[in-house]
């Protein structure tokens, strides 16, 4: 790869090849990395494998990356997001010796009063904290979600990971090999990267396994599935079996002075010096207490760092080179330094010693990431490698427990006293290893003390901290990709309305044409001419087979066997409590089956509906969904009539086509069928036609619609259009425990029938007094747009009783009306009521044409 | 490099009892959309199939529903993985299914590389959209 250019804090930086944005800054002087959360204290690199967070920039605006495992490539703005004036001149290092003010589980107990002290203290902790602000006004990309599935799915490709994946490969099963890194690209050369290389050609081979290199697990969740990260999408794999090889991270380690930048872990510190060529100090101490810090001893010394002492056991004095002197069986004590390491106290042959350096590693064991199978709870996941250690207990000497939450060992020893008895409680009050790397450096320590500390029998107390996905931080973009899913359903006019300049807004799921632009147009043209709007999104459905009828009857609350062919019905329908869950129009055909027309955003439900009692009522019925299928177009107004007999030669006079009824038409060549509608208030046909002639349709309707100045109308009038007449909105307009008697549709309900869903709930509930109910109102002193009433309180003597779903202007009427449901009081339901400034009047509805004479037409 | 192309596919909707059924679901372009409905792609005689059904359940519909339906094809290598991108469905080597894609129903005919996306007509822009950005770089 080539190097990129880098540009830290307005200079520019130089970058070699192989460099991470740690290293580049690291070789050009840079020691502060950042400042801690709550004190200010420098944090420099530390662990060198992502995991602490010490080495968190904000790279090109997007805060907490982590630079050690970021490459330098491209062009890169670094900036550190802690720290007034600048991380390395931080003056809110002031924070640190305020301690006091700020102990564990501050908010609890200090800035509480006066009162207004915490809305100040909030608000400068804030700006104070946090890993810097959110890029907002960067451009929105769009992760992207797939799917893939295997027999098993090997988490880690290290040697184990590598060795884990040939091993059920042999028998030709789908492994899938993922790591967050490059296979061995973080392995400093030497016997470890060796046998990586060798295994990694074994597993390249194979074609048995796919290997996805940059991936990084997020979780472990039922199925088992395992969601990776990795190259700006989510992949979400669902396998038989998971391996964890996810491996060890070095262990923190607690003493005075830990969190000095200076102290650094072996990986961090041997990659620094083998990888990148930049010694990690000029004088360094090294504490080898395992075989891998040997080895990286051996690395550092080989890269010319000077190490001028190595404390190790005695196992391995033969191991430590000349030039070092070797301390054995010595003892870290202290690491002392004021912003940066100066110094460490070690004690050896129980006498102290300062030795003076400037750089720390430590190589004292390793804590293993076990995190993924401690995620699992009975599912088939097993752990091999380091991750399968047994990890010794870590010693518990000073210093900072967690380093992304700013806790001290200290802090937790408070929290104690406290009463705070657990790891998880001590988790909770404290917040330690609830930063950004997840307990990965600290989860054990605090499992640790609290065992330490709690009473022999009491197991629970130390237990480890649940281990909860995101293993890793995770953008929420990419946590969103695959369920950010907004499906816009279109009808067949789509292209006819973006044509026409129409303004298309959503609703129910739609891309609705709200107005072509004069919305007091188009309610004219239908209350005094004609008017035409595409509802092809109702929900149509075909109900046949011997017992449709039954089906209708059960699910719908009123009358339905009298229906003659031809003729349709408002049909209601109710769940078991009573309560009205949808409506409709439905049509009794000729051949025994019924169209049902429901409302747009309901035809999921209703389908649903159908298709759950046919179920439950064990009936011979057949259901399709027909809404994809059939376009509709709705012609209305006092001219309709004239409209579509200049397109067809067959009968649709008031004789042959009555309202409510229906029948097949051929309209322009297009066929069609007609049903009379009630929902404007005029003479109105909905044409329900196939979807794929209704352009056509449309063309034709408007061609012959000239001479009578028909217009186009949007979901803009038919807000007015409908309220005139006084018909309500199913979820607008209703409340989920709304009854037909509340909305005033007991005319909808035929309680003489044996049986119907809801039907015993309707019973019981008569026998109470109504509540509540949906009237019609009128306002007065109305603001100019009467819409704006819509969600207005209603209140009688200041007492909130109500509220106005919808409303608007009426030019009929010239005045505001709505629909509101309102309360009963002691004296009844009130007939006058205040929204505000506004009078709201009780009146009955329809509002428009109360007799209906215009539908009839 | 998958080839994606959209077409308007001819479509009959086979509503019977489950015997009925079953014996118009082994037809050259069924999917068994459940037990009591077939969707058969592309021409068939709509009389020989009533014929054969109503026998069973003479309240049988058979009903031309070509209108309800977009076809997006997805063609060639790499199909396969155009579809992962979308769906958590496992597809067969052949066959038909129903389920979710895109975050909608679908119902699906596979024949190795050549996957056919029965869509409805309603959503068929989202779903050719979503295929178009989610499977850009798989496309031809």
């Amino acid at each position: 790869m080539t190097p990129g250019r880098l540009r830290f804090e307005g200079r520019d930086v130089p970058v070699l090849e192989g460099d991470t944005v740690a290293s580049a800054l690291f070789r050009a002087g840079v020691r502060t990395f950042s400042r801690s959360l709550k004190g200010h204290r420098r944090r420099g690199l530390y662990c060198g494998t992502g995991e602490c967070p010490n080495c968190a920039v904000t790279v090109d605006g997007v805060p907490g990356v982590r630079s050690c495992i970021t490459p330098a490539t491209g062009d890169l703005r670094i900036e550190r997001p802690r720290g007034w004036p600048s991380a390395d001149h931080d003056l809110l290092h002031v924070a640190d010796l305020a301690h006091p003010l700020m102990p564990v589980g501050f908010y609890l107990k200090t800035f509480i009063r006066p009162r207004f002290a915490w809305r100040t203290a909030e608000r400068m902790i804030r700006r104070a904290t946090g890993s810097g602000p959110l890029p907002m006004d960067a451009p929105a990309t769009r992760t992207v979600s797939r799917h893939v599935r295997c027999d098993t799915i090997v988490v880690g490709a290290g040697v184990a990971g590598l060795t884990a994946a040939l091993e059920p490969a042999v028998d030709g099963e789908r492994v899938l090999l993922c790591d967050g890194f490059a296979i061995g690209s973080r392995v400093a050369p030497g016997p470890t990267l060796d046998a990586i290389r060798t295994l990694e050609a074994r597993v390249r081979a194979n074609p048995a396994i796919e290997i996805m290199e940059g991936y990084a697990a997020l979780g472990l969740f039922d199925g088992p599935s395992v969601p990776l990260a990795g190259a700006g999408e989510l992949v979400q794999v669902r396998a038989e079996r998971v391996v964890v090889a996810t491996g060890a991270t070095e262990a923190h380690q607690l003493f005075p002075g830990n969190d000095l930048p200076g102290v650094w872990l072996g990986r961090a510190a041997s990659a620094m010096a083998a990888l990148h060529g930049v010694p990690p100090g000029r004088r360094v101490v090294v504490v080898a207490s395992t075989a891998e810090g040997v080895e990286h001893l051996r690395a550092l010394v080989a890269a010319g760092t000077p190490v001028v002492a190595a404390l190790v056991p005695s196992a391995f004095v033969d191991e430590v080179p000349r030039e070092t002197e070797a301390i054995v069986d010595g003892e870290l004590v202290e690491a002392r330094g004021h912003g940066r390491l100066r110094s460490v106290v070690v004690r050896e042959r129980g006498e102290r010693r300062r030795i003076r350096c400037d750089a720390l590693v430590l190589s004292m064991g390793l804590a293993p990431r076990d995190e993924l199978a401690r995620m699992a709870v009975g599912e088939p996941v097993r752990l091999v490698g380091d991750a399968a250690l047994d990890a010794g207990e870590p010693r518990l000497g000073g210093g900072y427990l967690c380093l992304c939450e700013d806790v001290a060992l200290h802090d937790v020893e408070q929290a104690w006293t406290e009463g705070f008895r657990s790891a998880e409680i001590l988790k909770r009050y404290t917040t330690a290893t609830m930063g950004p790397c997840r307990g990965a450096m600290c989860g054990r320590a605090l499992a640790c003390f609290a065992r330490d500390h709690a009473d022999a029998a009491d197991q629970r107390s130390g237990a480890r901290t649940t281990a909860r996905p995101p293993l890793r931080p995770v953008a929420l973009e990419t946590l969103a990709a695959p369920v950010h899913e907004v499906v816009e359903k279109r009808t067949g006019l789509h292209e006819v309305h973006l044509a026409a300049g129409a303004n298309l807004g959503w609703s129910s799921g739609w891309k609705r044409a709200l107005s072509y632009g004069d919305l007091a147009g188009e309610y004219r043209a239908v209350r005094e001419r004609v008017g035409m709007m595409d509802v092809g999104t109702l929900g149509r459905f075909l109900i046949a087979g011997r017992d449709a009828a039954r089906l209708a009857g059960s699910v719908f609350a009123g009358r339905i066997e009298d229906l003659a062919p031809g003729r349709s019905r408002y049909v209601l329908a109710l769940d078991e409590g009573g309560y009205v869950v949808d409506d409709g129009l439905l049509c009794a055909v000729e051949d025994g089956s019924y169209l049902l027309t429901s409302t747009s955003g309901g035809a999921e439900r209703m389908d649903a509906r159908l298709r759950e009692w046919a179920d439950r009522l064990q009936l011979h019925v057949h259901l399709l969904d027909r809404t994809s299928e059939l376009g509709a177009i709705l012609v209305a107004g006092p001219r309709a009539r004239d409209l579509l007999e200049r397109l067809t030669g067959d009968p649709i006079e008031a004789a042959a086509l009555p309202y409510p009824g229906h029948r097949e038409l051929t309209l322009a060549g297009v066929p069609c069928r007609a049903i009379r509608s009630g929902f404007v208030g005029e003479l109105a046909f909905e044409l329900h036609h196939p979807r794929s002639r209704g352009p056509e349709l449309w063309d034709a309707l408007l061609r012959e619609g000239k001479a009578l100045e028909i217009s186009p109308f949007g979901l803009d009038a038919l807000e007015v259009l409908r309220l005139e007449k006084g018909h309500l909105y199913l979820g607008q307009d209703t409340l989920p425990d709304d009854t037909p008697a509340k909305l005033g549709l007991n005319w909808a309900v035929d309680m003489s029938k044996p049986w119907f869903v809801g039907k015993a709930a309707l019973e019981r509930l008569a026998e109470l007094p109504p509540t509540r109910r949906l009237a019609g109102l009128e306002f007065e002193g109305a603001p100019a747009e009467g819409a704006e009433l819509r969600g207005a309180p209603l209140t009688v003597g200041g007492a909130v009783v109500g509220r106005v779903t919808s409303a608007a202007n009426s030019a009929s009427l010239e005045r505001a009306i709505g629909l509101g449901w309102i309360r009963r009081g002691e004296d009844g339901f009130p007939n006058e009521l205040g929204a505000g400034s506004v009078v709201a009047r009780v009146v009955s509805t329809p509002f428009y044409d109360p007799l209906g004479a215009r539908v009839r037409g | 490099m998958a080839e994606l192309r959209t077409s308007t596919p001819s479509v009959t909707s086979v509503l019977a009892s489950a015997e009925a059924c079953d014996r118009v679901s082994e037809l050259p372009g069924a999917c068994r959309v459940s037990p009591g409905e077939v969707a058969l792609m592309g021409d068939v005689s709509e009389a020989a199939v009533r014929a054969a059904v109503v026998r069973l359940d003479p309240d049988a519909v058979v009903l031309d529903v070509s209108d309800g339906w977009i076809v997006h094809s997805l063609d060639g290598p790499g199909s396969r993985e155009a579809f992962a991108r979308l769906s958590e469905l496992e597809l067969p080597a052949a066959g038909s299914l129903v389920g979710e894609l895109a975050g909608v129903g679908v119902r699906i005919l596979v024949d190795g590389d050549r996957i056919d996306l029965l869509v409805p007509s309603m959503i068929a822009a989202h779903v050719r959209e979503r295929i178009e950005v989610d499977a850009a770089e798989l496309l031809r």
